[in-house]
């Protein structure tokens, strides 16, 4: 099979299933059928990119295929295809493989919804994968964008899953709107690189105030869907829905798809160094801000929220550092094992029915995979020496060392060591301890939720290990180092860990954790966004619907007023009284006499 | 078949003039007469598209009646590039129109023959080769509105406020009768400078003739096409929104009755936009590059104040309404490009925007039948009890914003790099910043009415879409997908026509009319 029939059957696939459940109702209504079409949707695709995968292993070199999807004057102005190389081909098994993970989580977890709400949520997740694959083989920008918005599409509706909930039903359309609002940055980007360069590739080679434009323009879309500092307030009221759902597109893949984006245009970046200067900051920044603000959360679910953003802001970093493959590394490492993270949280909240981190405690007895599982997917994220996290968080700290980027390399040390802070802190609150009123009933759910954990938590511990073979598909060198970067890192790491059972074991409150949580700087972001949005969107258009109304109507209707009173005025003159028109012919006979003589 | 254009056109008008030998009580014979006109114009238009030979490009399947040869004046019927997707629209639209209108049931059969006859002359104007007739399909089309919105409307209240607040003694703002007249003015007026650039051309005409192709084989004098296309622009250019031109809209719209709405919104406003282009541009291409910083101008207000007022609205249907203006101003913009890219979006819009909007009044229309209001700030949690209804607004609003997968994203993104690739490059930025708004105010009413805790009392028990009621959302919004996912089924059509007609434009004067 050719590579190119298996990268449509991947994309194709889902399509196929998400289509037919719009079409065949009674399947969808009935739930449990969906989940099974879903399932085999993403099977198909899995399985069509694992064989990829072994035909490349096989030396099966990389395939481009595009149709015309626009004309103009008779020729493409945009095409639609299908790349698959050694960029997109990991990544399509990573996302395959964590949406099967979760869909099948998701058969136990979301078991208690009625039939159509159940429904309703696998269609939704074929559709997912179907944008996101959409993305992931795009062979051109435009193709991204359409698959980019796609899947922040189907966030939205995912996040707005329980509807009825005012809170969710808010944080689906603030998702929508930031992400949207940063998109036109994406779309401006497009089409200054269409003007300048006729296409949408990102192997084209404009100028270098283009390409500072493009990739700053493009950037823009990244800050928004990868929740970087000032965007990122959507993703933690993104944690509405249903947590299967923030594993996968709120952490693992859809998030990521801001770093997939920049590894993807990697040339265009590569002409911009005043653009990745700014992404290096701002990666750097919110890697550091975000880690704080995780560590004062009482939601299991927000924590990891702030986390993917801190951890996504290593990925910016990175990239903006200049190196491509250090960000693409963390992607695929962290997709892992914050999926297997927010997996397992899932399994705690089925259990405990709270996201409440005050509610647990002592978890370890109660549900010993699941703890093992969090705990796994915890000292990676750590970046614990051993754990997949450490590779890939190793390799990010190292594009930054000797590059004078000391400052963002110290604080990229500085959120490692918060991490494993504030990790520890969720694992000692909720699985050692005291056992809690509500965790006393929790008990392991079915295979359906262990399996899942299980699979993913084998990539968690050791995907970190691919580093060599990841490097050899998009072509740079690779090496395992002893220097400053890994031993500083991994010092950060234990540090942070044990610094975080030394404080809670003994049940002590986090130091700062009061400041910070005063500072709130978090709702200060938020607020000046509410504020935009009230001035900007609810006060403005106010006013011009008044104009709209009074003033520019106004003056039509005043318009079609003058022409009634300018005829009542006119019709006074035919009075029908004899005497009346008699004058008005003498006054007429006067004056033309009058114009005669004069003359 | 060699009348297979005349067959459309006179097939409503046919089913109309059956309806008059009907007795009002035979409802359903008067149903399915209406519907079997409207889908053999469907149908036919069907196979248009499939006939058209887009190699050959240019006017096919021609046909010619004399009507006033002394004149100059020939019911030339054909189709060109632009003229199928149309086609397909126009035929779309009635079809659904006609089943939405199933629960129509004062006077009925008048409401029926008045929307046939209507359509008839929309048909007319999309296949009119002679400028005259153009203009008699035009009026055909445009007077019967008066009718239906004065008869069949709704009316509502508005505040009297402002500086023209003394002019509310005269006029009963808001009311049905009211927004019926000043729509029939509005385009009145708009239809007078029609005639007089009609008649200039044709007076300036070496043949005298009203013919499309004899006039276009003219090149009228300078001070002849500065006549004719301002006339053109602000003419055809009211019945497409244009600002300050459009306040007729939000007010007609909002008090039509279904049917009308989506007829109205979906296919006549299109009828401005494409007299503008087809008229205007092609005839007068040497003003028409002069004018059209000041077109495209305007449709970027268009576009971003036609936005503003539809966020500000709290009735469901001047949303939609206003959206309309928001959505004419993109076609205009694309109009103004003068590009390919830019004329293909524009026309590719035309189509969308009708489908969109037809699916938008149709749902609206279902959702006041049954809640009977159309304050948003009363509704919620609708998706409970009409799932169906939520998520085909849910397209529609997702093709409003210009999603990809949608229509709209097509037309509205050709329309930008159109832009972009043009004279005016600002253009795009509050183009974009328009669609951004449009998310806003589509989503947040999508939100206030759908989605929500489940309503309680009357609402909760409102019935879901039946029967005929399905017809408009299924077949609508599967075009906006279907289209969305593959522009080239129209955009094929449609380049072809717009490459032609874009040789007649002078496109290095375009650059100079810029930095005018």
């Amino acid at each position: 099979m050719s590579p190119i029939f298996l990268g449509l059957l991947a994309t194709l696939a889902p399509a196929a299933a998400a289509l037919l459940l719009l079409i065949a109702f009674p399947l969808r209504h009935r739930g449990a059928p969906a989940a099974w079409i879903c399932i085999l949707g993403s099977l198909t695709s899995l399985g069509a990119a694992g064989k990829l995968l072994v035909d490349r292993l096989g030396g099966a070199p990389d395939a481009r295929w595009v149709e015309p999807w626009i004309l103009e004057r008779g020729v493409p102005m945009a095409e639609m295809g299908v790349l698959i190389d050694g960029v997109s081909l990991p990544m399509l098994i990573v996302v395959c493989l964590v949406a099967l993970c979760v869909q099948v989580f998701s058969i136990a977890y979301m078991h208690d919804e009625p039939p159509r709400a159940f429904g309703r949520y696998f269609t939704l997740h074929a559709l997912f994968l179907f944008s996101m694959n959409v993305v992931v083989v795009a062979p051109n920008l435009l193709q991204l964008f359409f698959g980019w918005e796609l899947v922040g599409l189907t966030s939205y509706l995912l996040i707005g899953f329980y509807f009825a909930k005012p809170s969710a039903a808010r944080a689906a359309v603030k998702a929508f709107w930031m992400t949207k609002l940063a998109d036109m940055g994406f779309l401006f980007g497009l089409l200054v690189l269409f003007v300048s360069t006729g296409g949408f590739e990102w192997t084209s080679h404009p100028s270098t105030a283009v390409a500072t434009a493009v990739t700053a323009l493009l950037f823009v879309a990244v800050v928004g869907k990868s929740a970087q500092f000032p965007l990122h307030i959507w993703l933690p009221d993104a944690m509405e829905g249903p947590t299967p759902v923030s594993a996968l597109l709120h952490a693992a893949t859809m998030v990521a798809a801001g770093v997939y984006l920049v590894v993807r245009a990697d040339p265009l970046f590569a002409l911009a160094p005043a653009t990745r200067d700014v992404m290096l900051w701002i990666g750097a920044g919110t890697a550091v801000f975000a880690a704080g603000l995780a560590m004062v959360q009482n939601d299991l679910k927000k924590v990891l929220a702030f986390s993917t953003c801190s951890q996504l802001g290593y990925m910016i970093a990175a990239l903006g550092a200049g190196s491509a493959f250090a960000g693409f590394f963390h992607l695929g490492t962290h997709a892992f094992f914050k999926a297997l993270l927010f997996l397992a949280a899932g399994s705690v909240i089925h259990a405990v029915h709270s996201n409440e981190l005050s509610q647990m405690g002592g978890l370890r007895k109660k549900l010993p995979l699941t703890t093992t599982a969090f705990v796994i997917g915890a000292l990676s994220l750590a970046g614990i020496p051993g754990f997949a996290g450490f590779f890939s968080k190793d390799l990010v700290l190292a594009s930054l060392e000797g590059r004078a980027h000391w400052v963002p390399w110290t604080m990229l040390m500085g959120a490692a060591f918060l991490t494993a802070f504030y990790m520890g802190r969720v694992v000692v609150k909720a699985f050692w301890g005291q056992v809690s009123e509500k965790s006393a009933h929790a008990h392991e759910g079915g295979l359906a939720i262990t399996g899942p954990l299980v699979v993913l938590a084998i990539p968690a511990l050791l995907s970190g290990l691919l580093g060599g073979w990841l490097a050899s598909q998009v072509s740079v060198p690779y090496s395992l180092h002893l220097g400053l970067t890994p031993i500083v890192a991994s010092s950060m790491g234990l540090a942070g860990v044990a610094a975080a059972v030394f404080v809670f074991g003994t049940g002590r409150a986090a130091p700062f954790a009061a400041t910070l949580e005063k500072l709130d700087r978090l709702s200060l972001v938020d607020r000046s966004w509410a504020f935009a949005y009230q001035v900007g969107l609810q006060a403005f258009p106010a006013l011009f619907g008044w104009i709209d109304r009074y003033l520019v109507d106004g003056l039509m209707n005043f318009s079609g007023w003058s022409a009634i009173e300018a005829g009542a005025s006119a019709r006074k003159l035919q009075t029908g009284k004899i005497r009346d028109y008699a004058l008005m012919v003498v006054a007429g006979v006067i004056a033309l006499a009058l114009i005669g003589v004069l003359r | 078949m060699s009348h297979l254009l005349a067959t459309i056109v006179a097939a409503p008008a046919i089913a109309a003039a059956i309806l008059l030998l009907i007795p009002n009580s035979a409802k359903l014979a008067v149903r399915l007469v209406a519907l079997a006109g409207a889908v053999i114009s469907l149908v036919g238009s069907i196979w248009v598209a499939l006939i058209y030979d887009r190699a050959a490009a240019g006017l096919q399947l021609l046909e010619t009646f004399p009507l006033v040869p002394s004149l100059g004046i020939h019911l030339k019927l054909a189709v060109d590039g632009w003229g199928v997707p149309l086609l397909l629209l126009t035929g779309i639209i009635i079809a659904t129109c006609v089943l939405t209108s199933w629960t129509v049931d004062r006077r009925d059969k008048e409401f029926f023959i008045l929307l046939l006859v209507l359509v008839s002359g929309v048909f007319g104007v999309f296949v009119s080769q002679d400028l005259f007739v153009f203009f008699l399909f035009y009026e055909i089309a445009v007077l019967p509105m008066y009718l239906l919105i004065g008869i069949w409307g709704s009316s509502h209240q508005v505040k009297p406020s402002g500086p023209f607040k003394f002019v509310w003694k005269r006029f009963a703002v808001g009311s049905k009768e009211y927004a019926a007249m000043k729509l029939t003015l509005m385009l009145l007026v708009g239809s007078a400078a029609i005639l007089v650039a009609m008649f200039a051309l044709w007076a300036n005409s070496g043949a005298k003739s009203f013919d499309l192709q004899a006039l276009e084989a003219t090149r009228f004098s300078l001070p002849v096409q500065h006549l004719v296309f301002p006339l053109v622009w602000l003419g055809f250019g009211t019945l497409a929104g244009v600002f300050p031109f459009h306040t007729w809209s939000p007010d007609g719209h909002a008090s039509a009755p279904t049917a009308v709405s989506m007829l109205h919104a979906g296919v006549l406003m299109k009828l401005g936009a494409f007299g503008v282009m087809r008229i205007g541009m092609v005839l007068a291409p040497d003003a028409a590059v002069w004018w059209a910083p000041i077109v495209g101008a305007v449709a970027v207000i268009n576009i971003l104040y036609g936005a503003m007022c539809a966020a500000s609205q709290t009735d469901l249907k001047y949303i939609i309404a206003y959206s309309s203006v928001s959505h004419m101003g993109v076609v205009m913009l694309g109009a103004a490009t003068m590009t390919t890219a830019g004329w293909n979006g524009a026309v590719f819009q035309m189509f969308a925007h009708g489908i969109m909007t037809g699916l938008f009044f149709a749902l609206v229309g279902l959702v006041y039948e049954r809640a009977h209001t159309r304050a948003i700030a009363k509704m919620g949690g609708f998706a409970h009890v009409m799932p169906a209804v939520a998520g085909f607004f849910t397209l529609a609003c997702l093709s409003s914003l210009g999603l990809p997968g949608t229509a709209g994203f097509v037309a509205e993104f050709m329309v930008f790099a159109g832009a972009a690739k043009g004279a005016s490059t600002w253009w795009v930025i509050p183009g974009v910043l328009g669609a951004f708004v449009t998310a806003v105010y589509v989503l947040r009413a999508c939100k206030t009415i759908f989605w929500g805790p489940a309503p309680v009392g009357a609402f909760a028990t409102l019935p879901d879409a039946q029967r005929t009621e399905w017809a408009a959302p299924l077949v609508l919004g599967t075009a906006l997908v279907v289209f969305g996912f593959w522009p080239r089924l129209l955009l094929d059509f449609i380049d072809v026509a717009s490459n032609g007609y874009l040789g007649r434009i002078p496109l290095a004067a375009l650059a100079e009319a810029v930095t005018r």
